[in-house]
Parts: C-alpha cells; sequence; structure tokens
C-alpha cells in the first residue's frame, strides 16, 4: 500500500550501483583517525558537533583518492546532490563550496538507498508537519503538492494527520539540538526526492534503466561520462567476485552486438516502395479484378481463371514470373514452362535436383534417409545419371554431411544451385522466345458488364442447409438433374 | 462501547509508531547503541501487541453483519487508518532490519555516521510505552539476538496485514476521512511552537549571537551609568 515495502525493480543497490559506492565513501569519511574533521557548530547557546567544512571534505578526497580539485569538487557535489551531505547555512542549494561553509552527514535512515522510492503517504505526513509548524505557510509547490496528495490519498487523511501530530509530540521529547538536525535532516531528504521546480531531480531514470530486465548490463555516470559499473549486491557490502564476470559478460554482449549485420533503413524502405509500386496493379483490392470480384458479382470465375494449375495463364501472371526468380519457381505454370526451357538448354537437372531438396526439406522425417540416398544416386555421385555441377568446396561439405543424413544435409547445395539458376538461366528465359511467346498468349479475361438491375436477373441462391441435403438425397439420385435452380 | 475502544488503541497504536518512527531515525548515526537497540525492542513489541489486539477488534465489529449502515462506515475509516499505521510499522521494521545489519554494534568494523544527534531517546520510548521512564537492562550483545527477533517479527507483521486483507474486504476508495486538507492547523497548536524558533534561529546564528551580547551589554552599561548617578546624587 502507501508506506510501500518492496520496491519496484529489485534491490535498489543493484539497480544503482553509484548509490553504494557514495554510501561507502560516506562511511570511510567517518573513521575516527583517518576520517574528515569534525568541528562542531555553533549556535545561540546549543552546540552541536559534527559538522564539517566544505574545504575540509575537498582535501580528504583529494588525498584519499589522489585526484584533482575539480574532480573532487565534482565527487563531492556529487554528494550533496544526492543528499549525503547537507549544507547547514543555506539548505535549498545542494553544492559543495570549497570554503568553510559548514556541511553535516545525512542519517542512514534517509539515505537514498534505504528509503527507495520514497512513498507518497511519507510524503504527505512531512508536508503535514511542516504544515503544523509554519501555522500554514507552504511554499508555492509544496502547497501544491499538499492539495494533490489530498486528493490521491484523501481516505486515509485521518492518519496523515494523526501521525504528524504524534511524531511532532515525540520529537519534542528530544534535545533542542537533535531536533534541529532531525528536522534538516528531513528537509534534506525531501529536497531531493522532491525537488522544487526548476531543480533537475537527480534520482530519475530512463525508462530503459528502471526495468528489471536492465538489470545485468549496470552502467555508472561518474562525471557526466558512463563507464561500466559493477552489479553490486548489497547496499554498504563490497563486492568483489560479481565485478569481474559481470565486465566479461558485458564485453561478449558488445562484440556480438558489433557483428551483428545491419541495413540501413534508407535501403529498407526503397526497397519497401519498389515492391508496393511493382505489385500495385497485381494486387485485386487497390486495381480491381478481372473478370469480375467472385464476392460482388457472385461469380467465380476469376479463381477458376487464376486456379494453381490452368492451360492458359492471364497476362498478370505471366508479368509477374519476370519480377522475381522465386515468383517463377513459387507458380506451378511458371514452374513448369521454366522446366520446359531448361530441358531445351539441356540443365533441367539443376531443377530437378532444386525440388528434390525441396521435397527432402518439407517432407516426412521417415523419408529423409532414403530420400538423400535417392538424391546423392541421382544427382551428385561421380557418374551419376543427372549429375549437378556443384563447386567442390560445397561438394566436399556436402558429402561429409551425408554421413549423418538429415533434413537440411542439402542446403549449401541447393543454395548454389538455385544461385546458379537465377543467376545464369533466368535471365536466359526472360529474354528467351519462350517467355515472350507466353506473355503474346497471355488471357486478358474480360471483364463482365454489370447488369442495370443485378438482383432481378440473376436470383441469388442461398447454400441449402445439410439437414436437407441428406433428407434430398434418395430423392435427388430418383430426380435426376431436374430439381436444379433456375440459372441465367 | 466497542467504537471507543477501538480508537483508542488506534490512538495508542498511533502512537507507538511515531515513536518508533523516531527510534528508527537514528539507527546507524552516531547516537546509536545498545541502549537505542533495546528502546526500539521495546518499542516494536508495544506496537505489536497494540496492532494484534485492534485488530482483533476491528475484524469483529466488521464481520458481524447486523452492523448500522452510519457504524459500518465509521469502523470502515477506522480499519483504513489501522492498515495504514501498520504498513508504517512495517517498512520502518524493515528499514530498522536493513540498517541493524549493516551497522553492527558487536564488533565494529564500521565507524557509525557521525551526524550530530548525540542524545538519548529514553524518553521517546517511555512516551511509546506510556511510562514515566525506561530502565536499560541489556546485555553486551543484545543486538545480535534482537535482529534475529526482528526478523521474525518483520515476517510476523506481513503475515498479519496479509491475513488482514483477506479476511476483511474494505475498498479503500468508499471511506471518507473525517479530516479536511489543512485540519492539521486546527487544533494541536501545542506543537507548533517546536519549529518555529528552531528553524528560524539557525538562519542567522551570528548576527544574533552578536546583538543578544550587544544588547546585553548596553543593559550592564546603562544600569551602571544610572548606579553612578544615584550614588553621585546621593553623595
Amino acid at each position: 500500500m502507501a508506506a510501500g515495502p518492496a520496491p519496484p525493480g529489485g534491490c535498489p543497490s543493484a539497480q544503482r550501483p553509484h548509490l553504494s559506492k557514495m554510501e561507502r565513501v560516506v562511511v570511510s569519511m567517518q573513521d575516527p583517525d583517518q576520517g574528515v574533521k569534525m568541528r562542531s557548530q555553533r549556535l545561540l547557546i546549543t552546540v552541536i558537533p559534527h559538522a564539517v567544512a566544505g574545504s575540509d571534505i575537498v582535501e580528504w578526497l583529494i588525498q584519499k583518492y589522489c585526484i584533482s580539485e575539480e574532480e573532487a569538487l565534482h565527487l563531492g557535489t556529487l554528494l550533496v546532490r544526492h543528499g549525503y551531505l547537507y549544507p547547514l547555512r543555506d539548505p535549498l542549494s545542494l553544492l559543495l563550496q570549497p570554503d568553510d561553509t559548514p556541511y553535516r552527514f545525512q542519517t542512514p535512515y534517509f539515505w537514498t538507498s534505504t528509503q527507495w522510492p520514497a512513498a507518497e503517504l511519507d510524503y504527505a505526513i512531512y508536508l503535514a508537519k511542516k504544515n503544523i509548524r509554519k501555522q500554514g505557510a507552504l511554499v508555492d509547490h509544496e502547497k501544491e503538492h499538499y492539495n494533490q496528495l489530498h486528493r490521491k490519498i484523501s481516505h486515509t487523511w485521518d492518519l496523515v494527520v494523526m501521525q504528524a501530530r504524534e511524531q511532532l509530540r515525540a520529537a519534542k521529547q528530544r534535545r533542542k539540538g537533535d531536533r534541529l538536525v532531525i528536522a534538516c535532516q528531513e528537509q534534506t531528504f525531501w529536497l531531493v526526492h522532491r525537488p522544487p521546480p526548476g531543480v533537475p531531480s537527480v534520482l530519475e531514470q530512463g525508462p530503459e534503466r528502471g526495468s528489471c530486465t536492465a538489470r545485468p548490463r549496470t552502467w555508472i555516470s561518474t562525471g557526466g561520462r558512463y563507464v561500466l559499473g559493477a552489479t553490486g549486491r548489497g547496499g554498504l557490502a563490497d563486492p568483489c567476485a560479481g565485478h569481474l564476470t559481470g565486465l566479461v559478460s558485458q564485453i561478449e554482449y558488445c562484440r556480438k552486438a558489433l557483428g551483428r549485420t545491419r541495413v540501413k533503413s534508407s535501403v529498407c524502405l526503397e526497397a519497401y516502395l519498389k515492391f508496393s509500386s511493382q505489385h500495385g496493379p497485381h494486387d485485386p483490392i487497390m486495381s480491381g479484378c478481372l473478370p469480375s470480384n467472385p464476392w460482388i458479382a457472385d461469380s467465380d470465375t476469376y479463381w477458376v481463371v487464376n486456379a494453381p494449375s490452368v492451360a492458359a495463364p492471364t497476362k498478370l501472371r505471366v508479368d509477374r514470373w519476370g519480377f522475381s526468380f522465386r515468383e517463377l519457381l513459387e507458380d506451378p505454370v511458371g514452374r513448369a514452362h521454366f522446366m520446359e526451357f531448361l530441358r531445351k538448354e539441356f540443365s533441367a537437372e539443376n531443377l530437378s535436383f532444386w525440388e528434390a531438396c525441396e521435397e527432402l526439406r518439407h517432407g516426412g522425417q521417415a523419408q529423409v534417409p532414403a530420400l538423400v540416398d535417392a538424391v546423392y544416386e541421382q544427382f551428385l555421385a561421380p557418374g551419376a545419371a543427372r549429375w549437378v555441377n556443384i563447386d567442390s568446396h560445397t561438394m566436399e561439405r556436402t558429402l561429409e554431411g551425408l554421413r549423418r543424413p538429415h533434413r537440411y544435409v542439402l542446403d549449401d547445395a541447393q543454395l548454389h544451385i538455385y544461385m546458379l539458376m537465377k543467376k545464369d538461366s533466368y535471365p536466359r528465359f526472360l529474354k528467351s522466345d519462350m517467355y515472350r511467346g507466353l506473355l503474346a498468349e497471355a488471357v486478358v479475361p474480360p471483364e463482365t458488364k454489370w447488369r442495370v438491375f443485378p438482383f432481378m436477373r440473376k436470383p441469388r441462391r442461398s447454400s441449402p442447409s445439410p439437414a436437407l441435403l441428406a433428407s434430398m438425397e434418395p430423392a435427388a439420385a430418383a430426380g435426376g438433374p431436374r430439381g436444379g435452380d433456375g440459372e441465367a | 462501547m466497542a467504537r471507543e475502544e477501538c480508537k483508542a488503541l488506534l490512538d495508542a497504536l498511533n502512537k507507538a509508531t511515531a515513536c518508533y518512527h523516531h527510534l528508527v531515525l537514528t539507527v546507524g548515526s552516531s547516537a546509536d547503541s545498545q541502549n537505542l537497540r533495546e528502546e526500539l525492542q521495546k518499542t516494536r513489541q508495544k506496537a505489536q501487541e497494540l496492532a494484534v489486539a485492534a485488530r482483533a477488534q476491528l475484524t469483529a465489529a466488521l464481520r458481524d453483519r447486523g452492523l448500522g449502515a452510519e457504524e459500518r462506515a465509521e469502523f470502515e475509516r477506522l480499519w483504513v487508518a489501522f492498515s495504514g499505521c501498520l504498513d508504517l510499522l512495517e517498512a520502518d521494521m524493515r528499514r530498522a532490519l536493513a540498517l541493524g545489519t549493516a551497522f553492527p554494534l558487536h564488533a565494529p568494523r564500521r565507524p557509525l555516521v557521525h551526524t550530530g544527534v548525540t542524545g538519548g531517546a529514553a524518553g521517546i520510548a517511555a512516551r511509546a510505552l506510556s511510562v514515566r521512564s525506561l530502565r536499560h537492562e541489556a546485555e553486551r550483545d543484545f543486538d545480535v539476538n534482537d535482529l534475529r527477533e526482528l526478523e521474525r517479527e518483520v515476517l510476523q507483521v506481513g503475515e498479519m496485514i496479509h491475513d488482514m486483507e483477506m479476511k476483511v474486504n474494505v475498498p479503500r476508495w468508499t471511506v471518507q476521512a473525517r479530516q479536511a486538507a489543512g485540519a492539521e492547523l486546527l487544533s494541536g497548536a501545542g506543537a507548533s511552537s517546536v519549529g518555529g524558533v528552531s528553524t528560524e534561529g539557525r538562519r542567522r546564528p551570528c548576527d544574533l549571537s552578536k546583538a543578544l551580547a550587544a544588547a546585553v551589554f548596553s543593559a550592564v552599561l546603562l544600569v551602571a551609568v544610572a548606579l553612578a548617578v544615584c550614588v553621585a546624587k546621593l553623595s
């Protein structure tokens, strides 16, 4: 519900390893011998310890990590912007000033990784507390958030008010100094998690970063550059073992990604346009169909004329054979004519071999060994009846594979023969007299004339129901063809 | 009456949760100690007792079919507040477990974070338990066993919440809260004086101390001058 015990997308530190790194830096700063020098902050009468100056932090970072001053300053600013340090004088400006402006460390409860994600109910309680303390004088964006939250979770508003009051009363039990510090801590936390308008939120991540699937590949941003990061496990533990394997798998992934073939979208789109313009006139919906659309004119002449095996192919069909070799081979009539052409050229065994390979690929599993043997005997064996011309390299590979025959063992050879036909025989076929003759002979079915009153002339016949058919059968057998329908 | 009892239990639970929240805030910081862990344990045990009692009462009331519509609405309102409170408690307990494991006290390989909070929180725990003061009786390695217990209790509370959801079906969007936006400003004015001085006072610490010193000095000077004048006049 509102408090959100389980953060979405897995452990937050695994998602954001930069947080665990920052925490380690902060914890090493606390070392009593080698940590940062602590001062005390003196207010009116209260003295609050554990304040650090900005310059001290920068110095410590330079010394510990052997980095330049600029980088130390940037690192310190990252710590402040993520809420691990907060300035005491001007709480709204989350920057690290390298002079003696005092800062203090955030308590681990309010660290970003502990509280991820910040719940709405908590924010509502915080705003209610602030409302009580400031007697209703909230900042503009806080007022907006307050009203928004009231609309969203109005059913738990009782709880919000009760908790706000009780938390303030419980806080009164502390010393004044502690109270001040805790109030500052909470304010800093909410400045980081609900930043005022105009301040960029450090906790935003893109949509691909937030998903669970993005976990194995983590990138951390240090100083605006992205470097490969370790996939850290716990929040404050030291992951050494997972680091190396993570990096190795990252490298493998990048290498594979580089090797993938990519087609430029301009090339793809050109091919698509070409296909559309070429096939446009052949599409029955775009360019109408001859003789007539069966669904409208209620006659199946169109299907009859364009049946797979028909004696006289239509002109459109013959045109399509010229588009690509694949179209020619897929059309049975086209394939038959091509086979005839090849016979004249004395290279029909290529097409037969190709057909036999297709049969092997798409046939039954039980016939595979027998078929492979038959193909070998007929086409590939030295001195075979219909020997096909394959180059030696492919032949070697095929013969190797034939020892353990499977469905796709002749793929290489088939592809070789296919390319041979496509480059050699197919262009000659298109230029041949045979093809030109076919083009000239091709039928163009005439378009049926539209009758003026189509409904009157041609009575619609509904298909007889199966029940009637069953009872009508003996009667039909006796009646003969007389029991027909009036047909024009 | 059942409603008053439920309300009292809910108020007590609310108080215990708020106190627990305040105690968990300082785990891992410079104020962390065995005493704090003991206070945490006592507070959360008290909160759990209250939660169990409240749940029993509320479940009994809501499962009673012969309840009037108004009474039912009232109980549903209490139920929503109760389950929200329990969610807050569970979240805080989880965080306490995570932080307690990350910042162990028994073998301090890791230094605690210096946050500036140094005082004890015995008063808060005493408030939660509604006693006058708290005695600390923990042994040395209290937090080790405590963490194991805490883990078990977190699971228990989780189960309790799940049980609650299964047994009683209260659609949250139909519940109308009694408090409107800004209701916290109407009463509870006693809490307003807490922060009013504190947040302003931090803004200008140097100027204010100097001004105060100057005022005190000038007052003393005036008094001295007046006395001298009187002495001079009398003599």
